[in-house]
This record gives C-alpha cells, sequence and structure tokens, in this order.
C-alpha cells in the first residue's frame, strides 16, 4: 500500500535533518511518510515571475503524486502548500488530501505526548508571520505542540511579522532587518531565552542572530526532537556562524558536492552580511 | 485541504488566471482598503503616502496588462503576501491573489523586472549534496 508523501518542498534540501527528524517524528505518532522534494517535485514557485514555466513544474509534480497513489501529501513549505490550494488542486486531478505537518503531528498529539519525555529548560518565543495563519492556524498548533515538552514555557507576545516568512522579506530593503530589529526587543521583553522558527526560510534567515545576539534559534521540529530524546545536528547553522565556513563543512564533503558549485552557489550565502 | 477527487475547477493556469481576474474587476470596489491594512506599504517609497484607492486602481489595471503607476508597482513588488489585505476587504476579492496575479502580468509585459531566480534549482541541488546522505538523495529528489 503507498504510504503518505511528505513533500519537504526545494529549499530544504539545506536542512536534511529536519526531514530525517520530521520522517521520524511522524512514524513514532503512528505516520508512514515517504520524503520527497527537490526540483523534481517542484510547485513552480521558484519559476514564478515565468508562469508558464511555473505551471509546467507543478503539473508534473502533480502528476507524480497521483501517478504515485498516494493518500496524503504532508506538506511543510507554506508555498506549497498555497500552491497546492490555489493553482495546482484547481487545474489538475487531485486524489489525495493534504495537511501541513504540524497539522499531521497535532492530529496525533495523544501518541506525541507519552513520547516528550526529555526535560528542555527554554523560554522559548515563536517567529510567528501573519500570512499563513488564515490557511493553517501554525500560529497556535506549533505552540501548543512545544507547550507540551517539559520544561518549556511558551511567551506571550502579540508581534506577529509580516509576510507569510521570511523569504520574501529578505529581498524588501528594510524589511527583514525591521522583523529581526522588532523579534529580538519582544524576546527582551518577555525574557525569552529561544528563538523558535517555524518555516526554513526564516531558520536561514534568524539562525544568523544566535551569534551576536545571545539568544538560541531552533526550529520547532528540532525542539519536538529534543523533547523526544532525539539527537540531531544543525549543521546549516553550523555553517552560517562559523568563521570559516569551509572549514567547518570539510574538503571530502566540499568534494563530493563539487567545489566550484560550492563555492560559486553556498559561499555567498553563507557568508552574507548580518542586518543587525 | 481534503477534498478527494474534486472536480477540477479550471483547465489550466491561464483559464484560472483569466476567470479570476474577470471575478476581481467585478467584486472590487476600489474602496482602498487592502492598501490601507497593508504592512509592506512603509518599505514602498513610490506608494508611501499615495491615495488607497488610486493604488487599487493601479494595481487593476497592471492585473488587465497595463502599466500602472510606480505606485502601483512598488506596492506590488513589496508585498510578500501577508495576507492583511484579505482580511480587510469587504467585498472577498482576495486582494492577496490580485497582487499576486497582477506580478505575474507584469513579469510578462515588462511592467516589473522579473526576478533573477536562475541559479535557484543549481542552489537546491548542491545543498542535497552537501546535506544528504546518496541514499537519501536517491530517495528523496
Amino acid at each position: 500500500m503507498a504510504v503518505n508523501t511528505f513533500w519537504y518542498g526545494c529549499n530544504m534540501t539545506r536542512h536534511g535533518e529536519i526531514i530525517r527528524l520530521s520522517q521520524r517524528i511522524l512514524e513514532a505518532v503512528g505516520v508512514d511518510a515517504a520524503p520527497v522534494g527537490g526540483p523534481g517535485a517542484c510547485c513552480g514557485s521558484p519559476k514564478e515571475s515565468t508562469p508558464r514555466i511555473a505551471e509546467g513544474m507543478a503539473d508534473r509534480t502533480m502528476e507524480k503524486f497521483s501517478a504515485s497513489g498516494t493518500p496524503r501529501i504532508i506538506t511543510w513549505c507554506p508555498s506549497c502548500h498555497a500552491n497546492l490550494d490555489d493553482f495546482m488542486g484547481q487545474t489538475q486531478e487531485q486524489n489525495f488530501d493534504s495537511r501541513h505537518l504540524c497539522e499531521a503531528i497535532h492530529e496525533q498529539r495523544a501518541q506525541l505526548a507519552p513520547l516528550l519525555t526529555q526535560t528542555v529548560k527554554a523560554r522559548i518565543f515563536v517567529d510567528r508571520h501573519v500570512g499563513f495563519q488564515g490557511r493553517v492556524p501554525v500560529n497556535d498548533v506549533i505552540p501548543e505542540l512545544l507547550g507540551m515538552i517539559p520544561g518549556v514555557s511558551v511567551v506571550d507576545h502579540p508581534y506577529r511579522a509580516p509576510s507569510y516568512m521570511c523569504f520574501g522579506l529578505a529581498s524588501v530593503p528594510g524589511a527583514l532587518a525591521d522583523v529581526q530589529r522588532t523579534t529580538l526587543a519582544a524576546m527582551r521583553e518577555t525574557g525569552a531565552d529561544t528563538l523558535v522558527t517555524i518555516f526554513h526560510s526564516c531558520h536561514r534567515e534568524m539562525i544568523g542572530l544566535e551569534r551576536d545576539h545571545g539568544i538560541r534559534v531552533v526550529n520547532w521540529v528540532h525542539l519536538l526532537a529534543e523533547g523526544m530524546g532525539i539527537a540531531y545536528e544543525d549543521e546549516y547553522k553550523a555553517w552560517r556562524n562559523a568563521e570559516d565556513p569551509l572549514a567547518m563543512i570539510g574538503a571530502e564533503r566540499i568534494a563530493a558536492a563539487g567545489e566550484v558549485a560550492v563555492k560559486k552557489l553556498v559561499m555567498p550565502e553563507l557568508t552574507r552580511p548580518r542586518l543587525v | 485541504m481534503g477534498a478527494d477527487q474534486r472536480m477540477v475547477a479550471h483547465e489550466d493556469w491561464t483559464s484560472l488566471r483569466t476567470a479570476e481576474t474577470a471575478r476581481m474587476l467585478a467584486a472590487c470596489t476600489r474602496c482602498g482598503a487592502c492598501f490601507d491594512a497593508c504592512p509592506m506599504i512603509p518599505y514602498a517609497p513610490d506608494a508611501r503616502g499615495t491615495d488607497a484607492q488610486a493604488a487599487v486602481a493601479g494595481v487593476l489595471d497592471v492585473l488587465t496588462g497595463g502599466a500602472g503607476d510606480a505606485a502601483a508597482r512598488n506596492w506590488i513588488s513589496v508585498c510578500t503576501r501577508s495576507g492583511s489585505c484579505n482580511e480587510a476587504c469587504p467585498e472577498a476579492v482576495n486582494p492577496m491573489l490580485m497582487l499576486r496575479l497582477a506580478k505575474w502580468r507584469a513579469n510578462e509585459t515588462g511592467a516589473i523586472a522579473k526576478r533573477d531566480a536562475s541559479e535557484t534549482m543549481s542552489r537546491v541541488k548542491v545543498f542535497a549534496r552537501l546535506s544528504f546522505t546518496e541514499a537519501e538523495q536517491g530517495k528523496w529528489l
């Protein structure tokens, strides 16, 4: 029988450990799901300035999902999730249902609760944006899940960042820096010591704050894993905050990934200026 | 979303865009509530301080293939899908989608330059080679 699909999107290839942890957490609460993503399972969003190309990519993904016989697509990325609802499912046959990852875990919270055996001492501020909440109540569901971890206290603050995740803000001059400054101020105000990101692009943009601002930055999946006693390593964060990312990655892995490609495509991202 | 085997509403994205554009043009009263609710206006120097109703009219012009004005193009460019406009809209126009479709149209007409995404997928692939095992690359990509 075909299993559920964990559609992690494309830019999550930076965070292999989040994909592994998501699959493991789902499995632990009784949901088998096979990860699928990358360029071969694209929602079209990265190419939407040329809609015909975006449509072609999205159509191929829908055909792939339908042919697989998967009963459920479990989404990670809010862009993929929205495109599935707004475009892909409006123009292609859809023989599966869909849930966001946090909903799929929340549905199984009775199974999750006894697995959260480890105390994680953290006063957390969740990086909440306004834009996705109307589709999936991530701003409520994820703090509720994290609040089930022994030792975690979720601070309450009214700030909600614009956009649906940090990705779009990065290309608007001044916007991401303002969000980071406001987030840090809200954390100080509430006494939070840990910033919890919801989406990958937010994680990518926020982890740089860990180096200079005396806070810890983790993704919500990382924190759930800690509560379950599952070990992981956030390599992207280590690379981003390293003095010498190439040395941190290591020559062998760089050679395996392609040295020219790493230097051209990865290094500018890891060494980009910090905004605050 | 849980609608298995539902009817396909549109033949393709072009027909979806055409239908949505017609619906928006008919439903929108150009009241400007969406513009007033947008949290990104402070980051749009050409749109800041402009008349909200004129800005909406400009977006509708771009949506239908026109050039719009600088305020409308700037507003469209800084949209990050906050969705605050949808909550503010009294006519359920879905201004967030309106701005997104206007951006697509503007990219096609040249009214707004396309975002350079030429290296996006190459970057996705090289990160996969760094972050995934060979077995994971075989199964997950």
